[in-house]
């Protein structure tokens, strides 16, 4: 501690023993922020993480071990952490941020919060809190290489939701059900795939085909009688999925055949569909099992590791089989009503997923992938190192630092490059920028208009799709400004559960009618003016008016993208960060992550891991009018 | 065997995605050594255990004392009296158990007294807190047989890290701005049969509106060439009236005006990208020239041997061209058009590579594959040896003056350091490491710093700020600056040894009061 001393002001290294702080998030970035906020000084420490250890967290994560796989990160990290340190104060919580128990109140019990999360949804809610708290926010991420971190000061500097992020990317049903043209659309479908079978079923995740397909264009008659013929096929009856597999005992060829033969025979019968594309090729069990058990498995190169390995059709059949075989016992050591939730690394889902995945992809004439590849799509994997993360907490604690002596305005964004840029600087330091006047969170009376068809548009979908999804709220409460106050959606359980199914125009909301919703736990309240429209695109619920999340960024100049960047630390000639151009999709990175569908992380790092650019996605423009994110890198 | 396999795959699962299996392989072949295992040193090397580096060795002469404990995570109470190195191999070994882990109980001096060769069996040497005569030495003794040598140093609250090579070779340099490599100047002739394939003509409104940007250009370039006895649109002019005849070929509707064709818009945009004639790279000639790559002998390493093998590539098969990378850009397609071309270009960048891995025949085929694809993007890093950054005659004067025209340069940061080593030399312990020398070493230190700029003749002016500021820090090593130099230093490490992106050359400086950094070559 006596070389403390030495390099910060006496005040603050008294101050740190001190003030209080808050890590939300004990993954990645926060084991190296525990350790760099003790080795610094800072004595009482919170910390708050809903996860438990995994594997393929130990090449990064330090404060975890191998025999700490399954437990609490964050009660392993605050014991791992006074094990070297044991004058820390430090509270460990097990337990999700979005929990009501961390109220206001909660969060101004600190001098300081530090965001080590790795999703929108609560970085979004952390905002909130603090701006509602008024407490200083440090914001960081990271994704391979680049990194970012940033401070958020209510009044003074943008919040985390000045700026619109891009969505996530979704995918039009009748893509997913009937016409898969690339990988991911058959990854998805796997996944559905694994929820409708083993986990909750999602009225939104069906996997049979759909006939309401518009490009099919039934006449009804010919709709009848298909559906007719399915109820007297037999074994293709319209039941649950979940029901008709139970029924059957999870028998691995019964469940083939339905999903990989008659299910395609059935989307053969749509003729439409294949005019202008090559048509499915349906799979019999029976058939492959009596070929592939003729042939030996020695086919397959035993080159590289074997999740890199693309197996032969007939593998993916086995591997089918022996993953449905080990779901289903694990459903039935949980009980009766159990249900399994999808999850990367756990190795029977990710196997199923990469079984069915594929070989719908054979189905549908695409080349397969392999068990690695695939669980880098389906898992949105975004790939992490030790060395990028250290540099990132590092770059925290110097401005928590500077947050604790008061120092806010010489606070600064920084961006981590791969690599010193061609003005050779490694962090490009940005000043902060003021916060966003139209801002629909730190806004003095936040206001916003959304596009949608009155008609069409239910309640539950305002609540679950509009107000918890696009504006992250977690308990919102609606009121219609129709001067009578009418209540719409209550936070209280239960007791507007009889609006859900009902339209808005149930309410009397039309073109121009304002809702009120309220955030108790977030201490926000959001304006939404309604605008009625009958125009929307197929699969699109609703529009923000005004934030255009899915245009592509102006392009960036050839030159070097910080031109306008003093030389020198000159505080006052830095650029804020709405100037400068990052390279890549990264400008704003810790916004970022969860949109990048990795593949585009991939590409840019990995040249000879051959994910070819298939898999990377080109910008597709079909017949749906769907276009894949532009924010690709160059 | 297998199972480890398995379980490695997992636990590193995040990397592979950025390095690849086979970045990972060298790296679990790599031996480092760190020498002093300071908070930044065992900060680097937890940094290099956790993605599961083969082995490390710490050298270090020193018993931990209690300030040791203060900011090094790596240390603890228990380990007060007992020697550094030791105390902290044992606890970076507890991250992970695939690593090897090793101490000498020697300070550096002496091992280079007793046993210089010690250091020659290294991947790397990385050397921390070390003072100017040590880095001398270990740097000559390292230059002479190839081991690249990484300087780190935490002073106060500026990092610095000095990359010592004579010579580095890179592979897969991931370069952030490629150009494309379609070949439509040069089509190979596979490409020219799928164009063929296509009548722009006669295609339906949506097919038309769906063809590939690429063959859409190939398709008009073939109308220019006949009509500009073969030769390509050249300048901007050229270019201008080539861009019309596309916008021409845009479908118009029945009322004359025309259709909206992203993809039409997408081709006249990439005009100037399709017409960039193919041809090797200079970096990449001027290494098909080199001495190393002209004469292979026994001794040459497998880089050079692929590296003449592209080169016999680029002389036979490729007719002056190097292995087809085989990848286009994203475009607007639709998905089985897209796929087509996409396979034309990779089937060609495959039956490359195999014509490359023929010329290694004997060597490391799987190699050459990843080297035919990247055959553009080789680099060769050559860095300056430490003996030339001191030496009056060859110091890099112009770099130092031109930066310390802005006087708050990071270059400042460096001037001081060296000033400090200055320091050291003569007083042989830091400036200010004691509260109640502060201010008389003020002024020591000042003299150092003129006789510094004196000796090498530099006109350039230190405020005296940087002169207290740098007392103040009493060579102190805080650990949150340590710990961004752990990481970045660990990032560099991992490139030198896995030869994929291209390491820094050879100055990295960070300043961690105006987070900013810089790199100089001196």
């Amino acid at each position: 501690m006596v070389q403390l001393v030495g390099s910060l002001r006496k005040e603050v290294a008294e101050s740190l023993s001190t003030c209080r702080v808050l890590v939300v998030g004990a993954g990645g970035i926060g084991c190296e922020l525990l350790k760099n906020l003790v080795l610094t000084g800072f004595k009482n420490i919170e910390v708050i993480d809903l996860d438990i250890i995994d594997v393929s967290n130990l090449n990064r994560q330090f404060l975890f071990q191998k025999k700490h796989v399954g437990k609490s990160k964050a009660q392993v990290a605050k014991e791992s952490v006074l094990q070297f340190c044991p004058t820390a104060n430090i509270t460990a919580y097990h337990d999700s941020i979005m929990n009501p128990d961390y109220n206001v109140e909660f969060f101004r019990n600190f001098m300081l919060v530090m965001n080590a999360l790795d999703n929108r949804a609560a970085r979004n809610h952390v905002n909130r809190m603090c701006l509602a708290a008024d407490i200083p926010l440090i914001e960081s991420g990271t994704a391979g290489y680049l990194g970012q971190v940033t401070v958020i000061k209510k009044g003074l500097t943008e919040c985390y939701e000045c700026q619109p992020k891009p969505t996530q990317k979704t995918f039009p049903g009748c893509t997913i059900r009937n016409t898969p043209s690339e990988p991911i659309h058959c990854i998805v479908w796997a996944k559905y795939l694994f929820n409708q079978l083993f986990g909750e079923e999602d009225a939104d995740q069906e996997v049979s085909p759909d006939t309401a397909d518009p490009e099919a264009s039934w006449n009804p008659a010919e709709t009848e009688a298909r559906a007719m013929a399915s109820e007297t096929d037999g074994d293709i009856k319209r039941v649950s999925t979940k029901e008709w597999a139970r029924s059957t005992g999870y028998d691995p060829a019964k469940l083939f055949n339905k999903l990989f033969k008659d299910d395609i025979m059935y989307l053969l019968t749509m003729d439409k569909l294949w005019k202008k594309r090559k048509a499915p090729l349906p799979l019999d069990w029976h058939q492959l099992e009596s070929q592939g058990s003729r042939r030996p498995q020695g086919e397959v190169k035993a080159v590289g590791l074997k999740d890199q390995q693309v197996l032969g059709v007939w593998g993916y059949c086995q591997l089918f089989q022996h993953s449905i075989e080990t779901l289903r016992s694990e459903l039935q050591e949980k009980g009766d009503g159990a249900e399994l939730v999808w999850d990367k690394d756990d190795a029977p889902a990710l196997d199923f997923v990469t079984a069915a995945a594929n070989l719908r992809m054979h189905i549908f004439s695409m080349t397969m992938k392999s068990r690695f590849d695939i669980k880098s799509m389906a898992g949105n994997i975004i790939p992490a190192i030790a060395t990028t993360n250290a540099i990132i907490a590092g770059l925290i604690v110097m401005e928590g630092l500077k947050v604790v002596s008061g120092e806010l305005e010489s606070c600064r964004t920084i961006f981590l490059n791969k690599h010193p840029n061609l003005r050779k600087k490694l962090l490009v330091p940005c000043i902060l920028d003021p916060p966003c006047a139209n801002c629909y969170v730190c806004a003095s009376r936040p206001e916003v208009t959304v596009k949608l068809n009155v008609l069409k548009t239910t309640v539950l979908a305002l609540q679950d799709r509009i107000l918890k999804e696009r504006f992250g709220m977690v308990a919102p409460d609606v009121n219609i400004e129709d001067g009578k106050g009418t209540i719409l959606i209550s936070s209280e359980e239960g007791e507007t559960d009889a609006n859900n199914g009902k339209f808005l125009s149930d309410f009397g909301i039309r073109n121009g009618s304002r809702l009120q919703s309220d955030d108790f736990l977030q201490d926000y309240t959001l304006l939404i003016n309604v605008l009625h429209a009958e125009d929307l695109e197929k699969d699109v619920e609703f529009e923000v008016v005004g934030d255009a999340p899915d245009k592509a960024p102006p392009p960036p100049s050839n030159q070097e993208d910080a031109s306008s960047i003093a030389n020198g630390n000159k505080d006052s000639a830095q650029p804020s960060t709405s100037n400068v151009h990052h390279p890549g999709p990264f400008s704003r990175l810790i916004f970022a992550p969860i949109l990048i569908g990795t593949p585009y992380v991939l590409k840019l790092s990995i040249a000879s891991m051959d994910i070819g650019a298939q898999l990377c996605g080109h910008l597709q423009v079909d017949c749906w009018g769907f276009r894949s994110n532009p924010m690709l890198p160059v | 065997m297998a199972a480890t396999k398995a379980s490695k795959e997992q636990k590193y699962d995040r990397q592979l995605r950025l390095w690849g299996d086979h970045g990972q392989e060298v790296l679990e072949n790599a031996h480092v050594c760190l020498i002093n295992a300071t908070a930044s040193g065992t900060e680097i090397l937890k940094n290099l255990v956790l993605p599961g580096i083969g082995a490390f060795t710490i050298i270090d002469g020193h018993t931990v004392l209690g300030e040791d404990v203060g900011n090094n995570f790596f240390l603890s109470q228990n380990s007060i009296g007992r020697n550094r190195a030791q105390a902290a191999t044992e606890l970076l070994q507890e991250l992970n158990s695939d690593v090897s882990g090793n101490f000498v109980e020697e300070s550096a001096d002496q091992l280079l007294d007793n046993d210089p060769e010690f250091f020659h069996r290294f991947s790397i040497v990385i050397g921390v807190q070390l003072s100017e005569s040590t880095r001398l030495r270990l740097g000559s003794v390292l230059w002479a047989v190839g081991v690249p040598f990484l300087v780190c140093w935490t002073y106060g609250l500026m990092g610095y890290m000095r990359l010592v090579v004579k010579e580095h070779t890179v592979i897969e340099s991931h370069p952030d701005n490629a150009l494309e490599d379609l070949r439509l100047d040069r089509p190979f002739s596979e490409l020219t049969d799928h164009i063929q394939s296509y009548q722009l003509e006669s295609m339906e409104k949506k097919d038309h509106s769906h063809t590939p940007w690429i063959v859409i250009i190939a398709k008009f370039l073939e109308t220019w060439l006949t009509e500009h006895d073969g030769q390509p649109p050249k300048n901007y002019k050229e270019k201008e009236a080539f861009r019309q005849m596309i916008r021409e070929g845009i479908l118009k509707k029945e009322n004359g005006v025309r259709e909206d064709e992203e993809n039409f818009e997408e081709a006249v945009k990439n005009v100037n990208t399709a017409l960039n004639p193919t041809k090797v790279p200079s970096s990449v000639e001027d290494l098909f020239n080199s001495e190393q790559c002209t004469n292979i002998t026994s001794q040459s390493a497998a880089f050079w041997v692929m590296l003449r093998a592209v080169k016999e590539f680029v002389l036979h098969e490729g007719k002056g061209c190097l292995p087809a990378r085989g990848t286009i850009p994203d475009m607007i397609s639709d998905s089985q058009r897209f796929i087509n071309l996409q396979n034309v270009y990779r089937d060609k960048a495959l039956q490359d590579a195999a014509a490359v891995a023929k010329h290694v025949e004997s060597l490391l085929q799987t190699t050459g594959k990843v080297l035919g694809k990247n055959a553009a993007f080789l680099r060769v890093v050559h860095c300056r040896s430490l003996a030339e950054e001191y030496a009056v005659e060859s110091v890099n004067k112009d770099e130092i003056t031109s930066c310390m025209d802005s006087p708050d340069s990071e270059m400042v940061l460096y001037l001081m350091l060296r000033s400090v080593d200055r320091f050291y030399q003569q007083h042989s312990r830091y400036p200010g490491v004691y509260n109640y020398q502060v201010e008389e070493d003020i002024s020591k230190l000042k003299l150092c710093v003129t006789s510094l700029l004196q000796e090498y003749n530099l006109n350039v002016s230190i405020k005296d700020d940087y002169i207290h500021e740098f007392c103040r820090y009493g060579a102190a090593e805080p650990h949150t600056v340590a710990a961004f130099l752990g990481g970045a230093a660990a990032q560099e490490v991992i490139k030198m040894v896995s030869h994929q992106f291209v390491p820094f050359n050879n100055t990295f400086i960070y300043n961690a009061m105006s987070q900013t950094s810089a790199t100089y070559q001196l």
